[in-house]
């Protein structure tokens, strides 16, 4: 019994030394010109504008190559530590999750779950960094090469993590999957260098997310402009900022009186305690300064993944 | 007879001296990068096919350098492609990490070391240049870089990509 407790006493500790960043999600996707390209796109009239959009189901259902290069990437990643999140596989679990949830209702009131529009909107697949492939097969003469782009995005700051390309020596006989699974394999590991120096950067510098601070629209009176001890709430936020971010890194893009977008917010891995930090735990500080005195301001948190979260002022 | 029975164990003497120094050279040049490395194809999955040049007054000893200049550069020095042959970047970026690890590389490229786990060599791919004093040779290797990062990063010399999530 002693062992067994001094070994999760040790097991404790060693998880407070040896604290681990939350793990980013890696989703492969193809890029849209790929899917637009390839007919696997829809279009609807939004205003008498035609807006083209990818349509990733058509592409993973009727596209086999796309199938190939996604298990191969995946192979490739998982082999580094890094298994990723399958586009085809999350679309399946959400249509699955849908049906299951509308499935539900209460055993006395018969009533369904509930479910606020900004749910439904959020229901699709995500993930914290984004790889788009992009390929393409050219013939001249009997000869064909292939052009290949693999290029990584930080979901919520839209930045450019990093990305490999290149084209194939011009070949007679290869086919264009094999072309395809060639390129990958020549091309995976100057990806994972950017990746790699994408994560150092991280751990050096903080992960890299965008907060928003927004008003609710109540007729209470409350604003980013209300003033507390002759400061407006806009300017004491700043402040927080400064004092909270990682060497105090952090732009604001737009300031008015009901709303802030702060960008390049660096935040630390971890917290105090020694436990991974994301944007909403982050927030959630900010969020127990303002609900205490002198301010006693009701707060919502909208999370919106690993690097994004909004906070809403004036009710929850 | 007496001196006619030493001259045999002179020379003996005298071409394993020639064979440790030629070889003792090889290495420090092996340390200094005097070698070039050119991408040869890209490989099939867990390696890199590369053409390895290195240079000795001796072939024999040229020849058995590239196989350890092929595996030192895929570690240190990376390589250039042509052609639709990709070029790669080093396993070990970080500026200094030879000298930082060098107990650990010395023994890793001792003659004999771990670093013959990771190269094969592909046969009748053999060049030599005669360049008067010395002799450039090249050859076509193939070196297992998945493997080789895997040991790599289990010595504590390079971080996993997952390494701190």
């Amino acid at each position: 019994m002693k062992r067994i407790i001094l070994g999760l006493v040790l097991a404790l500790m060693c998880g407070n030394l040896f604290p681990q960043a939350k793990k980013p999600t890696l989703m492969v996707v193809p890029s849209d010109a790929w899917c637009i390209q390839n007919g696997y796109a829809t279009t609807y009239d939004n205003q008498g504008i035609q807006v083209v959009l990818p349509d990733y189901q058509a592409a993973f259902q009727n596209n086999m190559d796309l199938k190939l290069v996604v298990a191969k990437i995946d192979d490739l990643m998982a082999e580094r530590g890094f298994p990723l999140k399958n586009l085809e596989q999350t679309m399946r679990s959400i249509a699955q999750r849908e049906a299951e949830d509308n499935m539900i209702t209460g055993k006395n009131s018969g009533a369904s779950l509930l479910e606020n529009p900004l749910d439904k909107i959020s229901n699709v697949a995500k993930a914290d960094i984004i790889i788009e492939i992009t390929w393409d097969v050219k013939k001249t003469g009997p000869k064909s090469t292939l052009s290949f782009i693999m290029e990584a995005k930080d979901a919520y700051t839209n930045k450019s993590i990093g990305g490999a390309s290149g084209t194939s020596e011009p070949t007679f006989s290869s086919e264009p999957v094999v072309l395809l699974e060639e390129a990958v394999l020549a091309h995976i590991d100057n990806f994972n260098v950017r990746l790699q120096n994408h994560f150092d950067d991280l751990f050096a510098n903080g992960r890299e997310v965008s907060l928003e601070i927004r008003v609710f629209d109540n007729d209470e009176g409350i604003d980013l402009e209300s003033e507390y001890d002759g400061m407006e709430l806009a300017e004491i936020i700043d402040e927080w900022m400064e004092a909270n971010t990682v060497q105090g890194r952090f732009s604001k893009l737009d300031a008015s009186e009901s709303l802030i977008r702060y960008e390049q917010v660096r935040i630390p891995l971890y917290k105090e305690s020694g436990a991974a930090m994301d944007t909403e735990s982050f927030a959630r500080q900010l969020h127990t300064m303002l609900r205490k005195e002198p301010y006693n301001l009701p707060v919502k948190i909208i999370n919106r993944g690993l690097g994004r979260t909004i906070l809403v002022i004036g009710d929850k | 007879m007496r001196r006619t029975s030493i001259y045999p164990l002179l020379f003996a003497c005298l071409f394993m001296t020639a064979c440790g120094t030629a070889k003792k050279l090889a290495d420090t040049q092996t340390q200094q990068f005097r070698y070039e490395m050119e991408c040869a194809g890209n490989g099939v999955q867990g390696t890199y096919l590369v053409k390895v040049w290195s240079f000795s007054n001796r072939i024999d000893v040229a020849l058995e350098q590239c196989r350890k200049n092929a595996v030192h550069g895929v570690i240190f020095k990376g390589y250039t492609g042509r052609d639709g042959c990709v070029s790669q970047r080093s396993i070990a970026r970080t500026p200094g990490v030879e000298m930082e690890h060098r107990e650990f590389f010395d023994s890793f490229f001792a003659d004999g070391g771990e670093w013959q786990k990771y190269v094969t060599l592909t046969e009748g791919t053999q060049e030599v240049i005669d360049l008067g004093k010395e002799y450039k040779v090249g050859m076509v290797v193939s070196v297992a870089k998945d493997d080789l990062r895997r040991a790599l990063e289990a010595a504590g010399i390079v971080r996993s990509l997952s390494a701190g999530f």
